[in-house]
């Protein structure tokens, strides 16, 4: 009972060698994220204003590119079609580790305003891994900013994992998706 | 399909195109053979969820239509139905309404400006264009309360009346803007490699227009005056002093002096606007909006966007909900019809010069 | 003689109606819609085609197809409609005439189950993808059902921390 006073439970974290690189490459990652050039609903409207000279997203390191090879960040915004979904996925597996998705509105988290639509899905997080949420229809350019700043925050302390969870898990995911997509025609990407 | 030629998507995740929809193309070394648009990424079955929702709480709904210009959406469903219903708005409204649409038409024709040289590679324009819009967007927020979706015309009016000092504000922003357009003029219009590039790119037979049912701007392009401003004017347009732009050439260079032409009649209408403005009251109130039932009939409205020709088919039957909204785009005739026969022999390098000067806009069309 | 009057002596018209200075209404039979249009055409001046639509009349079992025309010198409107029975929608195409027809005859198509006879283009999917129930703008399906069934009910079941929720989830799909 007294030595639980003076000894921890469990070794305490030591930067070894391999620790000291993997703080540098979070902290280098989180300060130039390329995002896929892709506007996939509503949203794309207000991504230019974010881009462009007004309320500057290059300040913090961020710059469109055409090819998801070369990319870090996908960015839904707004809501989702079947069709598009397909696609999306398809980029979203192009792109290479580590990659995050940054999904913007209301209609990822439940459906938004489209909730009875044949066609509009529910729910984004059945299908693939969000990391950071960004509230309002359509959310104003300082709203963006700050999402990809809590982005840049999750990046920096090593928490934002969900292409690992993707990869885990990836059956889980699967069978949600080919619930939703009937003519599975997809290539086997390789990890 | 012979062996010399090559099967391509542009597609639906490409920087060239406007919007999510995708191109196939069959390529004979870089001149194209066949094309076919390929639409129905962004359908979210409005037509379906209006004949769910009560006339009033479609309004949210009308606006998304049509995404970088969402005012014309709005006033054509509020004409319809007061129109159906036989409800007069007072004069004021009118002028505020009009003072709406011309606002919007300007700051998409700004972005439409930046973008179209944006599409051959010039990209400063591009950010000259979109910050200058977002002027007017301040405008719209301290009238309205949003930057994008405003929601601020009803059936009866519109929603709140213009704050102190607002007409100020728009005169002054409309000096701003005028000085910076020159600047525009020297980067793109008087650039050689623009002009060698435009001139006589896709030119369209002039059959085609009346045949296929094309307007707006591609239509005055060619020579013909439709406007509809001036055939069937709506609001107060007739009330308004201007003529109709067109030029004589048919191609792409003749579509964009149109709509460069547009943007200085659309802030000599703002200022004659502004002017004339009478005072009074700025809303006509419906007896109970959430039972509000319309008798049984039809009818089809229309204005001028700045793509063409909006349009708006509407049925009810005398419940409080509507039968039928077919919500007609001009952009599904320029998309899907004539840009299939159009691109046909042209290189693929200005596939994307062709789509911005035609303004096809995805989402209207396929709604 | 007015346009009413030249069309009466013609065709069976059924009613006409002005419903404002510049759109008439006129309401016909099937075997002289394509007729009617073809006289508006070339004698008329109405050389544009604005819309073609469609409106499902479930309680009388019919469907009503409705043709939106212009006249580019008086700056008129005038629309042809006519009623088809629900049971048996055929019809012919009007393609040759216009060629933007043949898009939204391929539309109405997919949405309603309308069959236009001559369409080169009419079997090929524009809009839905992979679409294997009645078609959808037809008065008689279920869109909310539709959509909770296949993608979900909206709420998530303990609706406050959804990185928990599916981390739950992930558990439970591997324990079965």
């Amino acid at each position: 009972m007294g030595k639980d006073k003076y000894f921890l439970n469990e070794n305490p974290e030591k930067l070894t060698y391999s620790g000291v690189f993997k703080r540098f490459d979070d902290w280098a990652r989180a300060r130039s994220l390329w995002v896929v050039a892709y506007g996939t609903g509503c949203g794309a409207i207000e991504i230019r204003p974010t881009f462009t000279s007004r309320f500057d997203a290059e300040r913090l390191g961020m710059q469109m590119v055409g090819t998801p090879r070369q990319a870090d960040v996908i960015i839904i915004s707004g809501y989702l079609t079947v069709k598009t979904l397909k696609r999306v996925i398809r980029v979203y597996e192009q792109m290479q580790s580590p990659k995050y998705v940054v999904a913007l509105g209301a209609c990822p988290i439940n459906g938004g305003m489209y909730y009875d639509s044949y066609n509009a899905i529910n729910r984004l997080d059945l299908y693939l891994p969000v990391d950071v949420w960004v509230t309002g229809c359509m959310p104003r350019p300082e709203a963006i900013l700050a999402g990809f700043k809590k982005l840049q925050e999750l990046i920096d302390s090593g928490k934002a994992d969900g292409w690992k969870k993707y990869i885990d898990n990836l059956e889980w995911y699967r069978e949600n998706q080919k619930k939703i997509i009937k003519n599975w025609r997809m290539p086997n990407y390789n990890w | 399909m012979s062996k010399e030629e090559v099967r391509l998507f542009i597609g639906p995740q490409h920087p060239g195109i406007t919007g999510n929809m995708s191109i196939e193309v069959l390529l004979k070394g870089d001149t194209i053979t066949w094309a076919k648009t390929h639409i129905g990424y962004l359908h979210r079955a409005f037509e379906k969820l209006m004949e769910r929702r009560i006339f009033i709480k479609s309004f949210p709904l009308v606006c998304r239509i049509c995404v970088p210009e969402p005012d014309t959406n709005e006033e054509n469903f509020a004409r319809g139905l007061e129109e159906l219903a036989g409800i007069e708005i007072p004069e004021r409204a009118k002028w505020i309404r009009t003072l709406v649409l011309e606002l919007s038409r300007l700051q998409m024709l700004i972005m439409w400006y930046g973008g179209i040289a944006g599409s051959m590679g010039l990209s400063t324009p591009v950010q000259w264009g979109i910050g200058d819009r977002d002027y007017i967007l301040d405008l719209f927020e301290e009238l309205t309360g949003a930057r994008i979706y405003h929601i601020y015309i009803l059936p009866g009016g519109v929603r709140k009346d213009l704050p102190e000092g607002f007409e100020e504000r728009v005169l002054k922003t409309m000096d701003m803007i005028e000085k910076r357009l020159p600047e525009y003029d020297e980067v793109i219009m008087e650039n050689a490699v623009v002009q060698k590039r435009l001139k006589g790119l896709a030119r369209i037979p002039k059959e085609w227009v009346e045949e296929m049912g094309l307007t707006g701007p591609v239509a005055r392009a060619c020579g013909f005056p439709y406007d509809v401003r001036k055939d069937n004017p709506y609001e107060v347009y007739d009330q308004l002093d201007f003529d109709v732009i067109t030029e004589e050439g048919c191609d792409v260079w003749s579509m964009l002096l149109v709509r460069r032409r547009e943007i200085d009649l659309s802030i000599n209408l703002i200022r004659q606007i502004i002017d004339k403005m009478p005072g009074g009251e700025f809303l006509t109130r419906l007896p109970n909006v959430l039972y509000w039932k319309i008798p049984r009939g039809e009818t089809y409205v229309k204005s001028e966007s700045t793509r063409g020709e909006f349009g708006y088919y509407m049925v009810t039957d005398g419940s409080d909900k509507p039968r039928r909204v077919h919500v007609k785009g001009p952009s599904f005739i320029h998309g899907i019809t004539l840009a299939e026969r159009l691109l046909v022999g042209q290189n693929i390098a200005d596939v994307a010069p062709i789509l911005v000067a035609l303004q096809t806009c995805p989402p209207e069309m396929e709604r | 003689m007015d346009l009413a009057e030249r069309l009466k002596k013609k065709f069976e018209v059924i009613d006409f109606k002005k419903q404002r200075e510049d759109l008439f209404i006129v309401e016909t039979t099937k075997k002289d819609l394509i007729p009617m249009l073809f006289y508006l055409k070339e004698y008329e001046g109405f050389r544009t085609l604005t819309l073609i639509s469609c409106v499902d009349w479930i309680e009388d079992g019919k469907f009503q197809l409705s043709y939106i025309l212009w006249n580019s010198r008086t700056r008129d409107n005038i629309m042809v409609k006519f009623m088809l029975n629900r049971d048996e929608p055929d019809f012919e195409t009007i393609y040759k005439m216009w060629p933007q027809a043949e898009a939204y005859e391929r539309e109405i198509h997919e949405m309603f189950g309308v069959n236009f006879e001559g369409n080169p283009t009419q079997h090929e999917e524009l809009i839905l993808e992979d679409w294997d129930d009645i078609p959808p703008m037809r008065r008689d399906f279920d869109t909310l059902k539709y959509s909770m069934e296949r993608f979900g009910e909206r709420e998530p079941k303990s609706g406050i921390n959804i990185r928990k929720e599916i981390s739950e989830q992930y558990d439970e799909w591997r324990r079965k």
